[in-house]
């Protein structure tokens, strides 16, 4: 018995485009459009980032190394903070959650759709001012650039000021995108879509979100005051007439802080959407994975204070800071030991998706295991600011965004395009960042935890035992960035080139799988009504047993009624 | 580096625990993952279990995960407050230090250190004190955040204007020690380097009063040549 022809069908593709492609892209108030335009800005920007670490890599490569002169060198440094921080990190995670999380919960577009156009595109101006700014007067300042090096008196020229105006603008973009989500998640969820039965990932946008309309003003406050500061005679953060270098300190933690979380959080999302699918069983237990989220929210940027532990603080602060970041093992540790619990007992596909989501947990888990020492107080007194923070930090955002982001990106790519991604440049490149990642930042733990070698310094001195560390670490670096460009060249490629995919290319359980790859515009014809925290699979078993066979695919031509 | 300090011994004991903390935690996770990945592969031909974890065993991975944390914290603070007492001078040391531990103020500033001694002699970028004593540094700035950290001797502790800071040692033997700033203090950030000789506590005297004379001996020199109206 075939399936009934008769039964409602609202068929709209071939709807032909009236404008021209770009006058579509630059006014497009769609999620899906201004998800892609965050995800194709991230990327483009990861790689940009990587070229900035190589060239200090290069001059890190040996001891007194002139390659690079100091100013250049700082001016490299305070590019790669902000450009792998703001515009490539933070911008894929939230331009994932844009693209896929109101496919998820079954909505028809966002809440605010013009509220997140100005978001995406304040994002895009924040880049290019950043970049524009490079070209005149970069900041020499560093990656979170330390009140009072910041002020006028110690820096004069405009490098600052691009700086702060470009990270604002991203800030607040990153805020407005935010405040979409967060509505969207409150309003347009499908019929039945309670809030115990929103995927994984959707939580974690929703986490994600709410904790960005905590530390994002925060960090808008701060830049807010460093511009009067250096423009208009401002004492904020100037010692001597009242004001506090410490408070930029505290505020600028808090968003470094709780973006470190953000990021770790949307990267555990997707592979708690990825583990599931590819092992073919539900997760072990949802409620711990979301319960476990939150927490990391919540714990992990209240311990802002650990960045903070040489500062003249009070050590009441420290343990308070301490007790705070010790605590985040609970979250971490039951979310390890859910996915891996997931996957006993299942039967494993080993495809790309997969792959990089368990690179992605170790990675993490070894990054955050290097931060345990940084969170023990008297420990952090020798470790803070030397090499090994930047091996522990390396070692989890470079496992969360990097890796977790391109476990996402092959997981979501056939939804997103239309096309799935080559599988065998998939294997290569991971595997050469595995080989990458572990050369370049394992060796800074040693120089860092044993040496002693200090971060964002221009030159390191011979005889001070770190110079085969550094050297591993520099070529390390390039495997790193060879991985990586593999696969963002698969990602080039496949998108007009790849393997035709299937509407449900990975037979998901979340809404996203229902619509066609690419969605439609308004991504539903017909709003599921769901009854579980797994409706695909729901539908799925209702075709199958209304055709009274087992279950296959959709047709191409239009959407499954459930 | 080997310690040479009582507060560093304290700092390498909690660095070894959180080094033993972390590789539990890799082994653990990395390696259950790298047994699951190959155990459960798709290629085996069973069917997946569709098995959930009820609320036990989370409450009960969860307070392990948790007595774990605890157990760091208590060392963390244990081993914190031993690192932060002020040493006593010891029987080898200066022993006009022996009641109150000798105080030197140190001041980072763009891209040097200077120490003001007790007796108001002062140095640059070379700190001496006396073996087996009791220092505290009272650390200050006089422009941006610096940092202080010679890993022998000492935690590394931040300079930051307006604010002191302090760190405390007991250097155990006789020697030069080698630190360097470890905050972003601008161009010449990693040029910004300091030493530590420790000596004996006659040497120790002898070198701040021969500062002391070397450096009035100058001023003087200084102010007679302005009277006599010439430029020094």
């Amino acid at each position: 018995m075939s399936a009934p022809r008769n039964r409602p069908e609202i068929v709209v593709e071939g709807f032909p485009r009236r404008r021209p492609r770009w006058t579509e892209i630059a006014t497009s108030a769609d999620h899906k459009d201004l998800g892609r335009l965050l995800i194709t800005g991230a990327l483009g920007f990861l790689f940009v980032a990587l070229i900035e670490l190589l060239l200090m890599r290069l001059q890190l490569a040996i001891p007194e190394n002139t390659f690079l002169s100091p100013v250049a060198f700082n001016r490299m440094l305070s590019l790669y903070g902000a450009t792998a921080i703001f515009l490539f990190a933070i911008p894929l995670a939230l331009g994932l959650f844009y693209y896929v999380m109101p496919l998820q919960i079954g909505a028809r577009g966002s809440a605010l759709p013009r509220l997140g156009q100005i978001g995406a595109w304040l994002y895009v101006f924040g880049a290019t001012v950043l970049y524009v700014g490079f070209l005149f007067t970069p900041s020499e300042a560093g990656v979170n650039p330390l009140a009072p090096l910041t002020e006028l008196a110690f820096l004069a020229n405009n490098g600052v000021d691009a700086w702060a105006s470009a990270v604002g603008l991203a800030t607040l973009g990153f805020v407005l995108i935010a405040i979409d989500l967060v509505t969207t998640l409150r309003n347009m969820r499908a019929p039945g879509m309670a809030w115990r039965r929103l995927p994984v990932f959707s939580w974690a946008a929703a986490i994600s979100s709410w904790l960005l309309l905590f530390i994002g003003p925060v960090m808008l406050a701060a830049i807010a005051m460093l511009l009067i500061d250096r423009n208009f005679d401002g004492i904020f953060f100037a010692d001597g007439s009242g004001g506090a270098p410490l408070l930029w300190q505290h505020l600028s933690w808090i968003f470094y802080t709780g973006s470190y979380m953000l990021i770790l959080i949307a990267a555990l999302g997707a592979i708690a959407e990825i583990v599931p699918t590819f092992s073919r069983k539900p997760l072990f237990n949802r409620g711990a994975v979301i319960g476990s989220l939150v927490a990391i929210a919540v714990v992990g940027t209240l311990a802002w204070m650990q960045n903070m532990l040489t500062a003249p603080i009070g050590v009441g602060w420290m343990y308070f800071a301490m007790i705070m970041s010790l605590a985040l093992i609970v979250p971490i540790g039951l979310i390890a030991f859910n996915l891996i619990a997931t996957m006993v007992g299942g039967t494993l596909r080993m495809r790309a998706p997969l792959l990089f989501a368990l690179g992605a947990l170790a990675f993490i888990a070894i990054g955050l295991s290097g931060e345990l020492s940084h969170s023990l107080v008297a420990a952090a007194w020798k470790l803070k600011n030397t090499t090994d923070a930047t091996a522990s930090t390396h070692f989890a955002l470079v496992g969360g965004a990097v890796f977790g982001g391109f476990a996402a990106l092959h997981y979501w790519f056939p939804k997103m395009t239309g096309r799935t991604m080559g599988e065998s440049l998939a294997r290569i490149s991971f595997w050469t960042m595995v080989v990458g990642a572990l050369l370049a930042f394992a060796p800074l733990f040693l120089a860092g935890g044993e040496e002693g070698q200090v971060i964002d310094a221009y030159k390191f001195f011979d005889g001070t035992g770190v110079n085969a560390y550094n050297l591993i670490a520099s070529i390390g670096s390039l495997v790193l960035a060879i991985g990586i460009v593999i696969t963002l060249m698969n990602a080039i490629l496949s998108r007009t080139g790849g393997p035709e995919a299937r509407h449900d290319q990975w037979g998901g359980d979340s809404l996203e799988w229902l619509t066609l790859s690419p969605p439609e515009p308004h991504n539903f014809d017909v709003l599921p009504d769901v009854r579980s925290a797994q409706p695909m699979r729901d539908i799925r078993e209702a075709i199958a047993h209304r055709a009274g066979r087992p279950t296959e695919q959709p047709a191409r031509e239009s959407q499954p009624v459930a | 580096m080997a310690p040479h300090s009582p507060g560093t011994d304290q700092i390498d004991t909690l660095l070894w625990i959180g080094f033993v903390a972390a590789v539990i935690f890799v082994v653990a996770i990395v390696g259950g993952l790298l047994y699951t990945a190959r155990r459960y592969r798709s290629e085996r031909g069973a069917e997946p279990r569709q098995v959930r974890g009820g609320r036990g065993i989370q409450v009960r991975v969860g307070a392990t995960l948790a007595l774990f944390a605890v157990a760091l914290f208590v060392a963390g603070v244990v081993f914190t407050e031993r690192a932060r007492e002020t040493p006593a001078t010891g029987p080898a040391g200066l022993q006009t230090a022996s009641t109150e531990p000798l105080t030197i103020k140190a001041t980072g500033q763009q891209w040097l250190w200077r120490y003001d001694y007790p007796n108001s002699a002062f140095s640059y970028y070379k700190l001496v004190v006396p073996v087996d004593t009791s220092v505290v540094l009272d650390l200050v700035s006089t422009d941006i955040v610096h940092t202080w950290d010679v890993p022998e001797l000492s935690g590394k502790r931040d300079a930051v204007p307006g604010k002191t800071n302090r760190v405390v040692f007991r250097a155990d033997e006789e020697g030069v020690y080698r630190g360097q700033a470890a905050t972003l203090s601008g161009q010449a950030y990693a040029a910004m380097r300091t030493e530590v000789q420790v000596v004996s506590p006659d040497e120790y005297q002898a070198f701040i009063e021969s500062q002391k004379t070397d450096i009035q001996t100058a001023q003087d020199r200084v102010v007679r040549l302005i009277e006599q109206g010439e430029t020094p």
